[in-house]
C-alpha cells in the first residue's frame, strides 16, 4: 500500500474547550488513486490533510508513505519528505506575491531533482502569456492554475489540495478540477482533495466522508465521472 | 461614548511588545543622556554664573616684585579699586607636575569645598578635585612639598581656576601637570620666602556692566594704564582676558547645539522605524481597516488610533528617559565637564528647555513624518483595503529580471524590490551610525597625529613670551613679535596670532617679503585661503583693521597666523624700531629672570592640548560608539523583522514546499546581509565626506584648529564593529524566521 493512515489521533484544546478533532482514522491509498475527503466543517478532514502533509502532527498513530513513517521523521527529515513526494494546492493559492507567475512555478522546480519543463507546465495551464505578471494582477482561477503549476512542476507522488475551488466560480472551479484530472492521469500523481463540494466525489477513485472527526464512509466509486461531466 | 478602538490600542502595544520595549529601551537611553546633559549643562552654567558674586571672584589679577606698600595700596585706592593679596608659590610634585600653592583665601576667591574640609593646621593642604583625580590622590593623603609634608584634608575648587591653566598664554591647561591647593598661613610660611609670587587680585568698586564685554577690557586697559606708569607689574590679567576663569564658562552650552543635532536625527530615523512597522501593520490590518471604514470610522479615527502606539511608546520613554537623566545621569553628564573642568558645586535645576527639547519636539517629529506615512496609506478607499489592494498605482507588468539568473537569486532580488523602502531606511540608519562611529574612533588617532604633526612644525624647541623686552646673551636665540587679532566668521570671532618674522630666520624657513604675509598652514585650512587672498583681521573691539595679501603658506599645522616680517609688523603695529615680544631659541634660555618671561610654550605646551582633549573627550566617545551599535542593531532588527513578518505567508509557504531553513534563509536574510554589508561598505566614502564637512562646521564655531585627518583605521574599526554587531543580529533573525509556524501558509487571508 502507497500511504497507510494508522490510528490517527488528534486534538486542539485543553480542559473545556478540548476538542478531539481526529478520533482513530484509518485508511489506505494505492499510488495513483484520487481520493477525496468529504465533510461538514469541522470534521477534521483538513486536519487529515495537513498530518499527512506533515505538516502537523498526530496525537497518536501514524502516516506511512510507500513504508516510511512521518512520525519517526525529523523536522529535518519532514521537509525531505514534503520536497520529495507532496505537492500542495491550498484554496487561497498561496502565491508568492512579490514573484512573477513564471517565478512562482520555478520555485516549486528548483524543489525537484527531475522537474518538468516549465515553460510548458505554463502553456499546458494557460499561463504562457501572463508569465511576467504579479499574482495579483491575476484572476482567482488564473491563481490556482499557477499554484496547481507549482505543485506539479516538481512531478511529485503526491497531491495534497486542500478546498482548491472553495474560492472559485463554477466555470472556474470545473477547469481546475479537469487540470488535477490531467495530472492525476498523466503522470499517475496520488491526489487526496479536500472538498466541501459533493459533486466532486463522483471524479474519485476514492472517497472518504468523515464527521466528527471518524470516518463514516469509505468507497471505491464504481462510477467516476470525468471532471468535465460534473455539474452542482 | 469612547472609540471602541481605544482597548485596541494597548492590545497592539501588549501583543508587539517586542518590539515596543527594544525602540522603548533605545529611546530612554538616548533621551536619558540628551536630558541629563542638558539638564547638567544648564545646572552647571547657573552655578558657573553664580560663583562670580557667591565666591566673590576677583575683577583680574596683577603680580608685584614685592608685597605692596602703602602708596601702591593708596594708588590702587584712587583708581576706585580695592586689592587683595592672594600669594602663591610653584612647587614641584606628584608625576612631575607643578603645584601652585595659595594661602588661605577670605574676602575674594573664595573656595569652594567640595569634600572634606578646609585646612585648619598648619600640616593641611585641600587639593583641586580634577588634579587629584588626575594624579590619583585621595583626601588622607600625605604629600609631600618643598620637603614638607602635608596632609590633604579636602577637596576644593577655586573659582578663579576653573579651567587649570598654569599661564595665561598656554594653549591648553593640563590637570595632570598642573593643580592648585590651598593651606593655612602658617602652612604658607612652611615653605619658605623664596620664589614667592606676590600676587594681587583686584576689585573695582564700580564694576563694568557686562562681566567679558567691551567694558570690561576698556576699563581693564585704562586701569593698566594709570597703575603701569607708578608701579612695576610682573603680571596683568584681568578676568575678561583670564583664560583660567572665562574659558570653561565658555565652553559650557558649546556641544549643546550638536547633542540637539544628534537627538533629533536619532529620532528621525526612529521615526521612520515606527512608519515603515506601521505601514506593515496596516497591510496585514488592511481587511479590518477596509471594514472599519466602510463601517462609518473617519479617516482621521484611524490615523490616530495607528499614530497612538508610537506616540505612547516615545511619550513613556521619554518620561522615564527624564526622570533618568534627572536622577541618574545628569552626575554622568555633569563628569563629562568636570573631567575637564574645576567646576564649583552645582545644584540641579529644574529645566523647561531640556524638557520641551527632549520630549515636546521628538514626539512632534515623530508625529509629523508617521502623519505623512498615515495620511498617504490611509487615503486609499474603503474597498480598496477590503480587498487587501494596498497599491496605489497598479503596476501594468512586474519588473523584469534576466531570467539566465537562478530562481533563487531572482527570489532575492524580488525580496529587496519589495522591501526597497525598508532597506533605504537600512542604509540611511547605518550612514548614520557609522558616522557617529567614524567621528568616536577618529578622536583619539586624530589628536595624536595633532601632536605629531605639531611638534614636528614647531618652530623652535622654545618660543618665549616675554612680559617686556628684555636681550640675551644666548646666540641660538631669535627676536620675534607677536600680537594677537581677530577674525569675524559670522557672529563668531576668534584670535588670529601674528608674528613679526626676522629677516633671514634661522627658525622659520621661508622668505617673506615686504608688505606680503605668509599664513599658517591651519589657517589656510579652516577658512580656505590661498595665496593672493586678502585677509581683514581687526583688533579685539573692532576699532581698527589690518589687511594682509596672503603670500605663501607655511606648514605650521597648529595655530592659527599670519607670519609678517619684523619691521613690517613694528610699523603696522605702530612700535618702535627694533621693537620685540619674545625669542625663539632651539636652546633654554637662562641669562633672562623667569619673573620676566610670561611663558614658555614647548612641545609639552602643543601635547598638552590633544593630552587634555582626550582625557575629557574619550569617555563621551565610547559613549557615542555604543549609541552607534545600538542604532545598527534598532534600525536592521526592526525593519528586518518587518520584512520577515510581511512575508511570513511566503515563508511558510516555502517551508511547506520543502525548502530548508538554510534556503529559506538565503532569501530572507542574505539580501538583508547583502544590503547591510553593502550599506556598511557604500557608506565608507559617504561618511568621509560628511565626517569632513561636520568637522569643518564643527570647528569653525571653535577657536584654533584641528585638520580633520580621519584614520584608516577608524574605518576599519568602524566595518569591523558595525558587521559583528549584524551578525549577531542575524542570529535573532533567523530565530525569527524559525518561528514561523507551517501553518501560517493555512489562514485563509484574503
Amino acid at each position: 500500500m502507497f500511504i497507510e493512515i494508522s490510528e490517527i489521533k488528534k486534538h486542539f484544546g485543553e480542559g473545556e474547550s478540548r476538542v478531539d478533532v481526529l478520533k482513530g482514522i484509518n485508511m489506505e491509498l494505492e499510488k495513483g488513486e484520487f481520493c477525496v475527503l468529504l465533510g461538514p466543517s469541522g470534521s477534521g478532514k483538513s486536519t487529515l490533510l495537513n498530518i499527512i502533509g506533515g505538516i502537523d502532527s498526530a496525537d497518536s498513530g501514524y502516516v506511512s508513505i510507500d513504508g516510511e513513517k512521518t512520525a519517526d521523521m525529523s523536522e529535518k527529515a519532514l521537509t525531505m519528505y514534503r520536497r520529495r513526494h507532496l505537492g500542495y494546492i491550498f484554496q487561497m493559492y498561496n502565491l508568492i506575491p512579490n514573484l512573477n507567475i513564471k517565478e512562482n512555478i520555478e520555485v516549486g522546480a528548483y524543489l525537484g531533482e527531475d522537474p518538468l519543463d516549465v515553460d510548458e507546465i505554463l502553456k499546458t495551464l494557460g499561463l504562457y502569456e501572463h508569465r511576467h505578471k504579479l499574482p495579483n494582477q491575476l484572476s482567482g482561477g488564473q491563481q490556482q492554475r499557477t499554484a496547481i503549476g507549482r505543485a506539479i512542476v516538481k512531478n511529485p507522488d503526491i497531491l495534497l489540495c486542500d478546498e482548491p475551488t472553495g474560492a472559485l466560480d463554477y466555470n472556474t472551479s470545473k477547469e481546475i478540477l479537469k487540470l488535477i484530472e490531467t495530472v492525476n492521469k498523466k503522470y499517475g500523481t496520488t491526489v487526496i482533495m479536500v472538498t466541501h463540494n459533493d459533486a466532486i466525489k463522483n471524479m474519485a477513485d476514492r472517497v472518504i466522508k468523515l464527521r466528527d472527526g471518524v470516518i463514516r464512509k469509505n468507497e471505491k466509486n464504481e462510477k467516476k465521472l470525468s471532471a468535465d461531466e460534473l455539474d452542482w | 461614548m469612547r472609540s471602541p478602538l481605544t482597548k485596541r490600542i494597548f492590545r497592539e502595544i501588549r501583543d508587539e511588545a517586542g518590539k515596543y520595549i527594544v525602540i522603548a529601551l533605545f529611546m530612554i537611553a538616548l533621551i536619558s543622556v540628551a536630558s541629563g546633559y542638558f539638564i547638567a549643562d544648564a545646572s552647571l552654567k547657573n552655578a558657573y554664573d553664580e560663583s562670580f558674586g557667591l565666591y566673590n571672584i576677583e575683577d583680574g589679577n596683577l603680580e608685584l616684585a614685592q608685597t605692596a606698600d602703602e602708596a601702591v595700596t593708596e594708588l590702587f585706592e584712587s583708581e576706585d579699586t580695592a586689592i587683595y593679596p592672594n600669594f602663591y608659590k610653584d612647587e614641584d610634585s606628584k608625576n612631575g607636575s607643578t603645584l601652585r600653592i595659595f594661602s588661605e583665601r577670605e574676602e575674594v576667591n573664595k573656595v569652594c569645598l567640595l569634600n572634606g574640609s578646609i585646612p585648619e593646621k598648619d600640616d593641611e593642604i585641600a587639593l583641586d578635585r580634577l588634579y587629584m583625580k588626575s594624579n590619583s590622590i585621595a583626601v588622607g593623603d600625605t604629600l609631600t612639598v618643598s620637603g614638607k609634608k602635608y596632609k590633604i584634608v579636602g577637596t576644593i575648587a577655586l573659582p578663579d581656576y576653573s579651567a587649570l591653566y598654569e599661564n595665561n598664554t598656554d594653549f591648553m591647561f593640563d590637570t595632570e601637570k598642573f593643580g592648585v591647593g590651598t593651606v593655612t598661613k602658617g602652612g604658607f610660611e612652611r615653605l619658605g620666602d623664596k620664589n614667592i609670587h606676590y600676587s594681587y587680585s583686584w576689585k573695582y568698586n564700580d564694576p563694568p556692566k557686562e562681566r567679558f564685554g567691551k567694558d570690561a577690557y576698556d576699563k581693564s586697559d585704562d586701569f593698566l594704564k594709570a597703575i603701569s606708569k607708578n608701579v612695576m607689574l610682573l603680571n596683568y590679567i584681568p578676568t575678561c582676558r583670564n583664560s583660567a576663569i572665562k574659558f570653561s564658562g565658555n565652553d559650557l552650552g558649546h556641544d549643546r547645539i550638536m547633542m540637539i543635532v544628534l537627538l533629533y536625527m536619532l529620532i528621525v530615523i526612529i521615526s521612520f522605524v515606527f512608519a515603515v512597522t506601521t505601514s506593515n501593520t496596516i497591510a496585514k490590518e488592511a481587511n479590518v481597516i477596509g471594514t472599519l471604514r466602510a463601517s462609518g470610522y473617519t479617516k482621521g479615527e484611524i490615523i490616530l488610533h495607528y499614530m497612538a502606539p508610537p506616540v505612547i511608546v516615545l511619550a513613556a520613554a521619554s518620561i522615564v528617559g527624564n526622570i533618568l537623566g534627572y536622577t541618574l545621569l545628569k552626575d554622568n553628564m555633569a563628569d563629562m565637564y568636570l573631567g575637564s573642568y574645576s567646576l564649583v558645586s552645582y545644584e540641579t535645576l529644574f529645566n523647561a528647555d531640556a524638557f520641551i527639547e527632549t520630549t515636546i519636539i521628538p514626539i512632534v517629529i515623530l508625529c509629523v513624518i508617521n502623519l505623512i506615512m498615515l495620511i498617504s496609506k490611509l487615503s486609499l478607499s474603503p474597498l480598496k483595503f477590503l480587498r487587501r489592494d494596498l497599491k496605489r498605482h497598479q503596476r501594468r507588468k512586474a519588473l523584469r529580471l534576466n531570467t539566465k539568473l537562478g530562481i533563487m537569486t531572482r527570489f532575492r532580488l524580488r525580496v529587496f524590490f519589495q522591501n526597497i523602502t525598508g532597506y533605504l531606511t537600512i542604509f540611511v540608519g547605518i550612514f548614520f551610525a557609522s558616522t557617529i562611529m567614524v567621528f568616536c574612533l577618529m578622536l583619539n588617532p586624530l589628536l595624536d597625529n595633532l601632536a605629531a604633526v605639531t611638534v614636528d612644525n614647531m618652530i623652535a624647541q622654545h618660543q618665549y613670551i616675554l612680559k617686556m623686552p628684555v636681550e640675551t646673551e644666548l646666540d641660538t636665540a631669535e627676536k620675534y613679535s607677536a600680537t594677537s587679532l581677530k577674525i569675524r566668521n559670522g557672529d563668531f570671532t576668534e584670535d588670529i596670532s601674528v608674528y613679526g618674522i626676522t629677516k633671514g630666520s634661522r627658525y622659520y624657513h621661508s622668505i617673506i617679503n615686504r608688505d606680503t604675509a605668509e599664513i599658517s598652514s591651519a589657517f589656510a585650512d579652516k577658512y580656505s585661503l590661498k595665496e593672493g587672498d586678502i585677509i581683514t583681521l581687526h583688533d579685539e573691539f573692532g576699532s581698527h583693521d589690518y589687511s594682509f595679501t596672503v603670500s605663501g603658506i607655511y606648514n605650521y599645522p597648529g595655530t592659527l597666523a599670519v607670519f609678517i616680517g619684523i619691521d613690517d609688523f613694528a610699523e603696522k603695529f605702530d612700535k618702535d624700531d627694533g621693537y620685540f615680544t619674545g625669542y625663539f631659541s632651539d636652546k633654554e634660555i637662562t641669562d633672562i629672570d623667569d619673573k620676566l618671561i610670561a611663558g614658555d610654550i614647548t612641545e609639552d605646551d602643543y601635547t598638552k592640548t590633544s593630552r587634555q582633549l582626550k582625557r575629557s573627550m574619550g569617555g563621551l566617545a565610547d559613549t557615542f560608539v555604543y549609541i552607534g551599535i545600538a542604532v545598527i542593531i534598532l534600525v536592521v532588527y526592526m525593519l528586518s523583522k518587518v520584512i520577515i513578518e510581511k512575508n511570513s505567508q511566503s515563508i511558510s509557504v516555502t517551508k511547506i514546499l520543502g525548502y530548508s531553513k538554510r534556503e529559506i534563509g538565503a532569501v530572507y536574510i542574505r539580501t538583508t546581509t547583502v544590503v547591510t554589508i553593502l550599506s556598511i561598505l557604500l557608506c565608507v566614502p559617504l561618511v568621509a565626506v560628511a565626517i569632513d564637512a561636520l568637522w569643518r562646521a564643527m570647528m569653525m564655531s571653535y577657536a584654533g584648529w584641528l585638520a580633520p585627518v580621519v584614520p584608516v583605521s577608524a574605518f576599519v574599526k568602524t566595518i569591523a564593529l558595525a558587521i559583528a554587531t549584524y551578525i549577531v543580529t542575524s542570529f535573532a533573525l533567523k530565530h525569527k524566521i524559525n518561528k514561523i509556524p507551517l501553518d501560517e501558509a493555512l489562514k485563509n487571508v484574503e
